[in-house]
């Protein structure tokens, strides 16, 4: 046995709780899961049924944890988990999951699988089993503070840019602001408009609101590799840079990790509550607008329709903001099939996105994604994820569909009325 | 016609005809070219450049410079490369030279900003921190020579 895979049997065995051996007790392999999930319902792959990408943990489960397990391996009647196994699996579980919670939504048994994910993710890891790219983005957060490699002179660059071009202001560490934005290296790099559209609706609110230059990364790439003491420091960063500028409300943009992390599991990680609120950024949105802080154009009269991002509406708990800021926009919108907390993921979110070898599995993925715009009719989706936008955008492209991808955010800034 | 700030130059190019919009953006966007690693954006910027383009031709390249501006996002974990980012941004430009208008779009200022992003991002990899600014200036002197 190899010391990798003595230290991840170890761990696998140290993350058996109670609710995992009762969920690994509980399971009555009635196949739901399977059919939540995009990866096996769009290849028909029986290896990609959410329950089966646990498999090493229920096998460490049995041989450690039950009595039948433990006889069977004494008599050498059961297979050990091997190097061989977790290889195989690292597919499995980094490549064929994003953790969109779908799959426990609808177990009939209540089992969390995203939990039992993220926690086997933790003793792969551990075991070198995990994506160099996964790898990578978790280095470079220790290291610079974000997966992507973005520093402050960068950030501070953008802040420059949009301040020469919109006359904006963009403050950076002003101390007893209301709020405090941080950001996804993704609006940063791909989507600078986001941080316009912040500048304008905080102007036009009348809200004072700061960026943190130690703490501006809100991507939580520990979550995402399933490693708590990472997830623990990303989230620390956050809350001090929070509590050094004495803001009222950190604001979580649109990210979908960020927010399940900072919103969520953030005073758990810390092991404290928060001395400020956190809020999604569609919350905060909503909020503006029904204190009517901020009036809109009249609705367009082209046909929207909206994908709910995983992070945010299934786990994350936002499901209601975004639907009314929807309706004073657009007066022609249509949900998708299957809207709401029951919405099919995009195919690229935890940590998926940055794996190099999944870019064709996630186009296959997508067709479940293409099947439920098709048949809104609609040319206009609007999202509120600068990962989905990403993974839709490339969906859109490749299968040629005529549909243009919105920012909510970005959406109501540009219908802010003059 | 002098032109010294973003007030005046947003308002010049406004009261251009889309025609005449799309040649002046496809000029800012030539000025960055060389600073482009993808050679699809030049065959975009030669369609939408011609006088006798069609919308057909628009379309075709509307299309060709969004699939280089999606082939070159920075994915969600991924290093960035600042000059993918470059390229990103000139592709994005070429998108705004060759996308539907009307009277009410301004597309030669959205060319004119997503180049000087492209130039933010050049920037950041020449260490060069006024490449925005000059490039601004450069687009000012670029339409006043159009206009005069």
């Amino acid at each position: 046995m190899s010391a990798g895979l003595e230290r991840a049997i170890h761990v696998l065995k140290e993350v058996i709780d109670t609710p995992i051996a009762s969920y690994l007790n509980s399971c009555v392999h009635c196949g739901l899961c399977a059919e939540a999930c995009l990866f096996h319902t769009e290849t028909g792959n029986p290896r990609y049924a959410p329950i089966y990408k646990l498999e090493p943990l229920r096998r460490v489960y049995r041989q450690e944890y039950t009595l039948v397990g433990r006889i069977s391996r004494a008599l050498g009647l059961s297979k050990p988990i091997t190097d061989d196994d977790l290889a195989q699996w690292q597919e499995l579980v980094y490549d064929t999951c994003t953790m969109c919670g779908r799959c426990s939504l609808v177990c009939p048994m209540g089992i969390d699988l995203v939990y039992m994910i993220r926690r086997l993710r933790e003793g792969m890891a551990i075991a070198g089993h995990a994506p160099q790219g996964v790898i990578e983005a978790t280095k470079r957060t220790i290291a610079t503070g974000s997966p992507m490699g973005v520093r402050l002179p960068a950030l501070k660059v953008q802040i420059a840019h949009i301040q020469l071009e919109t006359g904006l202001d963009v403050p950076l560490d002003k101390v007893g602001a209301e709020y405090m934005l941080v950001l996804s290296s993704m609006e940063i790099i791909n989507f600078p408009e986001f941080m316009v559209s912040i500048a304008k609706i905080m102007l036009r609110a009348g809200k004072t609101w700061t960026l943190c230059s130690e703490a501006f990364e809100a991507t939580n790439s520990g979550v995402q590799i399933g490693v708590s003491d990472i997830a623990r420091l990303i989230v620390s960063r956050i809350v001090q840079g929070a509590e050094k500028l004495k803001v009222k409300t950190v604001i979580s943009p649109e990210c979908g990790h960020a927010f399940t992390a900072l919103r969520w599991e953030g005073p758990n990680l810390i092991g404290r509550p928060y001395t400020f609120k956190v809020q999604h950024i569609l919350e905060v949105l909503d909020e503006f607008c029904s204190q009517g802080l901020l009036k809109l154009k009249p609705p367009e009269k082209d046909r929207y329709t909206f994908h709910d991002p995983c992070q945010i509406v299934r786990m994350g708990g936002v499901l209601e903001p975004q639907r009314n800021l929807i309706k004073l926009l657009v007066a022609d919108y249509v949900p998708m099939p299957n809207t709401g907390k029951y919405n099919w993921c995009c195919g690229g979110g935890g940590g998926v996105s940055a794996n190099e070898d999944t870019k064709e599995l996630r186009l296959i993925a997508f067709k479940r994604k293409k099947t439920q715009l098709e048949a809104t009719k609609s040319k206009r989706l609007i999202t509120a994820c600068a990962n989905c936008r990403v993974n839709l955008e490339e969906g859109i492209e490749y299968y040629r569909m005529d549909t243009t991808l919105f920012s909510l955010t970005e959406l109501v800034a540009d219908n802010l009325l003059n | 016609m002098n032109i010294t700030n973003d007030n005046e130059f947003k308002a010049a190019l406004a009261g251009l005809s889309v025609a005449q919009q799309r040649k002046v953006a496809t000029t800012f966007v030539e000025n960055v070219l060389p600073l482009c690693s993808d050679t699809r954006v030049a065959t975009v910027i030669t369609i939408a450049k011609r006088d006798d383009v069609t919308d057909l031709e628009l379309d075709a390249a509307y299309q060709l410079a969004n699939t280089v501006r999606v082939e070159s996002f920075c994915n969600c974990g991924q290093e960035i490369d600042w000059q993918i980012q470059t390229t990103h941004f000139i592709a994005r430009a070429a998108m705004d030279c060759a996308k539907p208008a009307t009277e009410q779009t301004n597309l030669a200022w959205d060319a004119a900003t997503d180049v000087r992003i492209a130039r933010t991002c050049h920037g950041i990899t020449s260490g060069e921190p006024n490449e925005q600014q000059r490039e601004a200036e450069n687009q000012y002197r670029i339409l006043a020579e159009f206009i005069n």
